[in-house]
């Protein structure tokens, strides 16, 4: 009796403690949840870096941050997964496209030098003076709304801006200056139109870098090539007046003929820095916030419903032992979802399958005993020693049953990726409390009512005894 | 109620069989139709899908329904002509695309013309899914592998605690559960076009930890029955184990069900089929349990150990003592 009282008295303490947690501590939820967008970032190897050392995964997963914070969202998370990819999810984004754009560009900036060979420059320029004419009938063309032959020019823009691109690339040199030599990036008003441009600024190497830069270029005719991701987005001439020194003080402007939100997506690319390596977003989930708001809510409701028809059938067929069994369960659920909070666990959809599926695990272990007791109650033993062997009885399938559930949660969590982890630790969580909870929850609480003279009654544990009895 | 599972044992396997069979041929089906046995969801085979649905909170932006055939247009334009469509909610003002893997560019433009053409749609009801083919050929991997994982420990935990050949048995009734399950789902992609994502896999995972559950307890008690009163006949054993756990078989199936079924009747969409395949494969791997894994650890008790018949004197007195509270 002793014993019972003093692990009742446990139980309630941590039954308050539970209370005192779920007050305290805040459940995190999963992106499908709250909302938000989830992306997995690939990082690929390059011809400058082969192999995709831990180093490298640093530096790109710093870059990452650096972007993130730039989209200014409320507690991200950017983590590694795996040798070669990188987790990102931001709660309660609105513009997932933007974050897209940020976080999976390239941004690798670099400066270079004209070189001189008059004929290859003639001929950019004339592919140049084609670009603008097919450019000219796009405008053209979208006026009189022409499908087909706008998609016909789009391609035909597109196969000459490839040309371009591998003349320029051949037009130019690099100089060593990128950029990682890059302090600050804003984007700027242009002066004409709704043109955008961004201004740029050097640390201390860089601007002398830049300053050698234009002096080599000025007045030459020579242009200087800006080139992002390798493509040449901007090709100002050096004035003659910089020959002298170049141009001090480290600054720039990249003149692209940007829209405001390029300019801006641009600047937060580049003050993130350079990355080492390509990256491509592989994964993209996003829930809309009320998305998620409406199914969460769904589903636990559901799952309190049935949850309460559970408890509704346990009382009524048996009888005092399923209230007994009611009340263990009830303390279970404040249990573990304490836990949940406690060890940090992210709910997820599927982690709540998996909390109300361990529910059903906990209500195993209940009437396993509770099956047992009324077969030893029939047998003819007495009470105490039909609920004492009912439990010492159903003990080894209650062990071998959760066991074999606990190797299948094994399997999910080291081998399943995501929202299955999250299932996977939800159950097992939710296993081993029911574990804790039946045999000594529902075992106190039996006894202690056993020690109740209007409580020890057999009929209240097996309502059909007498008849077994008699035949 | 007394149930002779081991008289009839070859209406209860037969049974299972038809339900098998009736499975295997619905995956045949779809293998032909669709190159694979289950309608894959964009988990396993990568691809972007876009859910949208129209800001009704503006004016006359929710007049009238979508059309699939305008929304079909636009995707033509964009060369996304292979795309699923489908028009969902109640009023027809949302709409779920599915096409091959879209990169930011790709979507916005998409977007943008589906926003051109039907009303603005509201940012916080847009779901948007991309799933690399790499990423989704890995998800895939590693679920599978993750099923042979939990398989090998299943075996070797269940050898240790009982035999090996009762560890067989509760393999065969967990194919019985998983293969019927899927079975149910490929009839269901070739009927709903219903697809089974990484979900359906963790419901295969939680399917094989319940079913194996149900097994042990009835093992359980086979093994209690066994050391106490030696020299039984298996059939005996059996029949008694299945019968005195029934109550238990029934409520724990019945209550797991219960819970269940609320969340695939009225929960979130995302939950909805996953519910529906636990409820297939519990009440699978109840029925499993007791008429496919303990018969047939009867039948082969039975086949393998021919001396436990012949003691006769042990196996009359316990007969006796045993058999006079059910008559």
């Amino acid at each position: 009796m002793q014993k019972q009282r003093s692990l009742l008295a446990l139980i309630a303490v941590l039954f308050v403690a539970a209370i005192v947690i779920l007050n305290q501590v805040e459940m995190r939820l999963g992106l499908d949840l709250q909302g938000g967008s989830q992306l997995t970032i690939q990082v690929r190897p390059s011809e400058d870096v082969r192999t995709i050392t831990p180093e490298v995964m640093e530096a790109v997963q710093s870059v990452v941050r650096n972007r993130v914070d730039g989209l200014g969202v409320a507690e991200p998370i950017v983590q590694t997964v795996g040798d070669d990819r990188i987790l990102v999810q931001l709660p309660g984004i609105s513009d997932p496209e933007q974050a897209e754009r940020v976080l999976g560009g390239t941004a690798q900036l670099d400066f270079r030098k004209e070189v001189r060979n008059p004929e290859l420059n003639a001929e950019v320029n004339v592919r140049r003076q084609e670009l603008s004419d097919l450019l000219l009938k796009q405008v053209n063309l979208e006026q009189e709304g022409n499908a087909e032959a706008i998609e016909a020019n789009k391609a035909a823009i597109a196969q000459k801006q490839e040309q371009i691109n591998e003349l320029s690339g051949r037009l130019y040199e690099r100089t060593g200056l990128t950029g990682k030599n890059l302090e600050y990036a804003d984007p700027q008003p242009a002066q004409a139109g709704n043109l955008w441009n961004v201004g740029l600024e050097f640390d201390a190497e860089g601007g002398r870098l830049f300053a050698d830069l234009t002096k080599e270029l000025a007045g030459t005719g020579r242009t200087l090539g800006i080139f992002l991701d390798d493509r040449l987005i901007s090709s100002p001439v050096v004035g003659a007046e910089f020959a002298e020194t170049g141009i001090t003080g480290g600054r720039a402007v990249i003149q692209g003929r940007f829209t405001a939100q390029e300019a801006n997506d641009l600047a937060v690319q580049l003050r993130g820095g350079a990355l080492p390596v390509p990256v491509e977003i592989v994964e993209n989930r996003t829930v809309g916030a009320t998305l998620g708001r409406d199914s969460i809510d769904r589903s636990i409701y559901a799952g309190i419903g049935g949850l309460v028809l559970v408890l509704i059938f346990m009382a009524v067929y048996y009888r005092l032992p399923g209230v007994i069994a009611d009340i263990a369960l009830t303390i279970y659920a404040v249990l573990t979802l304490a836990s949940f909070a406690l060890l940090g666990v992210t709910l997820t959809l599927p982690g709540i399958a998996g909390f109300i599926l361990s529910i059903g695990m906990a209500v195993d272990a209940n009437v396993l005993i509770f099956e047992r007791t009324r077969e030893e109650l029939r047998s003819g033993k007495s009470l105490y020693r039909s609920v004492e062997s009912g439990f010492y009885r159903a003990f080894s399938s209650i062990l071998d049953s959760n066991v074999t559930t606990l190797i299948a949660c094994g399997a999910l969590f080291w081998f399943g990726a995501g929202l299955v982890r999250g299932f996977a630790l939800t159950l097992a969580i939710g296993v081993l409390v029911s574990m804790f909870t039946a045999i000594t929850c529902s075992r106190s609480l039996m006894f202690f009512a056993i020690g109740i003279d209007e409580f020890r009654k057999p009929e209240l544990f097996c309502p059909d005894l007498t008849t077994v009895n008699k035949a | 109620m007394k149930l002779h599972i081991i008289k009839q044992r070859s209406l209860w396997w037969g049974l299972s069989a038809t339900a098998i069979a009736v499975g295997a041929i619905a995956i045949a089906i779809s293998w032909t139709t669709i190159g694979a046995p289950l309608r894959p969801s964009l988990d396993f085979v990568g691809g972007t899908r876009l859910q949208l649905e129209r800001d009704c909170s503006q004016p006359s932006n929710c007049s009238e329904p979508i059309q699939a055939n305008a929304v079909r247009e636009i995707l033509a334009q964009q060369g996304l002509e292979n795309s699923s469509i489908q028009v969902v909610g109640n009023a027809k003002q949302a709409l779920s695309i599915r096409t091959s893997t879209l990169d930011v560019e790709q979507r916005t433009n998409l977007e943008n013309a589906l926003t051109a053409r039907f009303g603005e749609f509201d940012p916080q009801k847009k779901q948007i899914d991309t799933v690399g083919p790499t990423i989704g050929r890995e998800l895939f991997a590693s679920g599978i592998l993750a099923l042979l994982v939990a398989l090998g420990g299943i075996i070797v935990y269940l050898s240790f605690r009982f035999q090996f050949d009762y560890a067989l048995f509760a393999i065969v009734a967990l194919f019985h559960d998983v293969l019927i399950t899927v079975g149910l789902f490929s009839i269901l992609g070739l009927v709903q076009g219903v697809e089974v994502d990484s979900l359906f896999i963790v419901a295969l995972l939680t399917i094989i930890g319940f079913s194996v559950n149900d097994t042990v307890v009835i093992y359980d008690r086979i093994r209690e029955t066994t050391k106490r009163e030696q020299g039984r006949s298996i059939d005996e054993i059996v029949d008694d184990a299945v019968n005195q756990t029934l109550g238990r078989s029934i409520n724990t199936t019945l209550t797991t069900v219960l819970t269940l079924t609320a969340i695939f009747l009225f929960g979130g969409d995302t939950l909805k089929y996953f519910a529906l395949a636990l409820i297939v494969g519990f009440i699978s791997g109840a029925y499993s349990s007791i008429f496919v894994a303990s018969t047939m650890l009867a039948w082969w008790r039975e086949r393998s150990e021919p001396e436990g018949a012949i003691a006769p004197e042990v196996a009359t007195e316990v007969d006796s003592s045993s058999s006079s509270p059910d008559s």
